[in-house]
């Protein structure tokens, strides 16, 4: 993917810009926010990351301006440590996703992934499918090779989120966020608790499709 | 040069100002009272003069000049409270008791006041008033009265005048500066305290006089503001205190393990147990201080702007859903006793992390066995949420201390978290103006909080289609 990265500090734009760049994506730092608003609107671009403290033009107005002169490139926010009230601002601002700093690197990377597949499924979908494991959206039931599974609201929830995302990985927090609506960190292991209650369930008749990442998150995907 | 300090007040100003005030009435009723006194008088004169002239006339019937002059010297030996003259147009006195005058007509007022007067006059006319006019042939008649006792007159009103004027300036500037005096004071008073406590005394306040005056107002409203400004330092000073020792162990730790690792050197899977290790260790930190950081917002209040409706049965509901696998893990119940569609304003996000905090507290610090529960009720207080459980819980003593930040009991040390969980449902609970208590559950602990009656949302009342009765039995009644 092209992505441009429109972040002042150098050292986090570095940070950022190697590790897109180790993952095969195309990244360009712009270093202030005119400049960033002028190169985001003049060039194009798969996803946009904006840091919200910018010199010239502070990330939430870039944005605004961007949505309002029509572009809608995918944006990725990256808010202060502790800002309560970052995430909905910057939302309502026409932000698709924030990422709170300092992040592990592999959550960069899931969310970037996460937020470029997003255009592939504007159309309605209404079968999701992985495997043997299909997920009916409208009569909200799933089956594995050809039998139903009786699953809970939030199970039903946090298997499609993994499903919409198949093949990718998703973090914890991407998932905390998605699914609980849980914007902290809890202290216990709630998703884990949770995966593996679906593991038992979905796994009765089949292999295991739900892969954990060792301290990154999960990802569902057909065995190889 | 600077004006003494008694004079730059207020209420001398305005002292001042109302004794010029004083001084001009003073003024006006003087002018009155002299008007309708000297003022009436020589009008009275003036009447009597002129008459006296019209008669002298009419009395010589004639109009020349030798009846005038008999006329008037008869008139003079007759009536010696008059004075007259008569002159040719020389200045040749022709007749009367008055030394020759330049011929002037009109009101005149003759005075001796130099020199003896050039006649004899009696004892009291220092001064005449009267009236001269022009008669036959160029000759001069003037008749006039003693002005002495109009004189008199004048300068006794002139005399009180002054005294009054002088006593009414002296009392106005010394109860100027008596009632100055006073209020200058109680304003000494807390300039004083109040420098004494930018001096460094910070528990000192200001004395109340008792009489529940104004100024008693301002001082009590300034020690408030005193008191709350003294609990914010305290807290803040205790924050500072609280960071630098909570946040200087994990560090030390983290810098003893990376100058280990440096020091051994060893393989590289040393090497990456160690940089892994320190990112946890560092995230910890990071952790603690987001935690502090989003304490601090939510106390700041700025979120109360973006309160809505808050489904708080619903959302309590969804928790247990969510921490029901966490417990079974542990083999813990976790058991729910919910009142339906009951909801407040608040901010579902911060409500949530409140809520979440206190059911991982019990599922966090209590032992495998013990049943946790969540319930949600109406009652006369308001909304009552509580999270309890049947674990070993927290002596009284400390019921309160779990509040603050970084307070962990000895028994919890080993436990996740950065004793900021508890700190942080205060602070959500206070932005909610709610109330949140422990107690002891008998066995283990009980958290409850209470959301005030009138915090509840309208919308609960109106879906309760109830206005008054806050029973546990109506929304059971009414839920569909």
């Amino acid at each position: 993917m092209k992505i441009l990265l429109i972040e002042d500090n150098r050292e986090t734009a570095d940070y950022i810009f190697q590790g897109l760049q180790e993952k095969g994506h195309v990244a360009s730092v712009s270093q202030d926010g005119r400049e960033g608003l002028f190169r985001a609107a003049s060039e194009n671009w798969d996803m946009l990351i904006v840091d919200r403290l910018l010199p010239g033009m502070d990330g939430l107005s870039l944005v605004h301006t961007l949505r309002g002169g029509g572009v809608h490139t995918p944006v990725l926010f990256l808010t202060a440590l502790g800002g309560i009230d970052d995430r909905v601002a910057g939302l309502n601002a026409g932000g698709d996703d924030y990422l709170v700093k300092p992040f592990a690197f592999a959550e960069l990377i899931a969310r970037v992934d996460a937020l470029g597949r997003r255009p592939l499924q504007t159309a309605v979908e209404t079968v999701l499918r992985v495997a043997d494991l299909e997920m009916d959206l409208l009569a909200r039931s799933v089956r594995r090779g050809g039998r139903t599974i009786e699953l809970q609201p939030r199970e039903f929830r946090l298997l499609e989120y993994l499903m919409r995302h198949a093949g990718q990985l998703v973090t914890r927090t991407m998932l905390l966020e998605n699914v609980w609506d849980f914007h902290f960190d809890p202290r216990t292991n709630i998703v884990e608790s949770h995966i593996s209650r679906l593991r038992s369930k979905l796994n009765k008749n089949g292999i295991e499709l739900i892969h954990t990442i060792r301290g990154s998150g999960y990802s569902i995907r057909a065995p190889a | 040069m600077r004006l003494p300090r008694l004079f730059r007040t207020t209420s001398f100003r305005l002292t001042l100002l109302y004794a010029g005030l004083f001084s001009l009435s003073v003024l006006f009723l003087f002018a009155a009272v002299y008007w309708s006194t000297v003022g009436l008088m020589s009008r009275q004169i003036d009447e009597t003069v002129r008459n006296e002239l019209i008669e002298l006339q009419t009395a010589a019937p004639g109009g020349g000049l030798l009846e005038l002059q008999q006329v008037v010297q008869e008139y003079a030996a007759r009536s010696p409270s008059f004075f007259y003259l008569l002159q040719d147009a020389d200045g040749h006195v022709l007749a009367g008791n008055l030394p020759a005058l330049a011929p002037e007509p009109g009101l005149r007022k003759l005075s001796w006041r130099s020199e003896p007067p050039p006649v004899n006059l009696g004892n009291a006319a220092k001064g005449i008033r009267g009236y001269g006019m022009k008669v036959a042939d160029g000759a001069y008649l003037f008749v006039g009265l003693s002005s002495n006792e109009l004189r008199r007159m004048q300068t006794a009103l002139d005399r009180s005048f002054l005294w009054s004027l002088a006593v009414t300036l002296v009392l106005a500037l010394l109860g100027g500066a008596a009632m100055s005096l006073g209020p200058l004071r109680r304003v000494e008073a807390i300039s004083r305290a109040s420098r004494d406590i930018m001096g460094g005394d910070l528990g000192r306040r200001i004395a109340l006089r008792g009489g529940g005056d104004e100024f008693d107002h301002l001082a009590s409203s300034l020690n408030a503001m005193l008191n709350r400004i003294q609990v914010l330092m305290n807290g803040l000073q205790q924050v500072s205190s609280d960071v630098a020792h909570d946040l200087r162990t994990p560090l030390t730790l983290l810098r003893q393990r990376l100058e280990l690792a440096r020091r051994r050197g060893a393989n590289v899977e040393t090497l990456y147990a160690a940089f892994d290790h320190s990112i946890r260790d560092v995230d910890a930190i990071l952790d603690t201080f987001g935690a502090i950081l989003r304490i601090t917002q939510i106390e700041s209040g700025s979120r109360k702007a973006q309160f809505a409706r808050v489904g708080l049965s619903e959302l309590l509901e969804g928790l247990v859903d969510t921490y029901q696998p966490v417990a079974e893990e542990k083999r813990q119940r976790l058991s729910s006793a919910i009142a339906p569609d009951l909801s407040i304003e608040g901010d579902r996000e911060l409500l949530t992390q409140l809520f979440a905090n206190l059911i991982e507290n019990a599922i966090n610090h209590a032992p495998p066995g013990i049943s946790i529960g969540v319930g949600l009720s109406q009652t006369a207080r308001g909304l009552e949420a509580v999270v309890s459980d049947s674990g070993p819980g927290i002596p009284s003593a400390y019921h309160q201390k779990v509040f603050q930040r970084f307070y962990r009991l000895e028994t919890s040390r080993t436990s996740p978290g950065n004793g900021l969980g508890l700190s942080l449902a205060a602070a959500v609970a206070e932005l909610h103006e709610a109330s949140i208590s422990l107690s002891d559950n008998h066995p283990g602990l009980r958290i409850v909080v209470v959301f005030p009656a009138e915090r509840v949302s309208q919308d609960t009342d109106a879906a309760r289609g109830t206005s008054g009765a806050k029973s546990a039995v109506d929304y059971a009644a009414v839920r569909p």
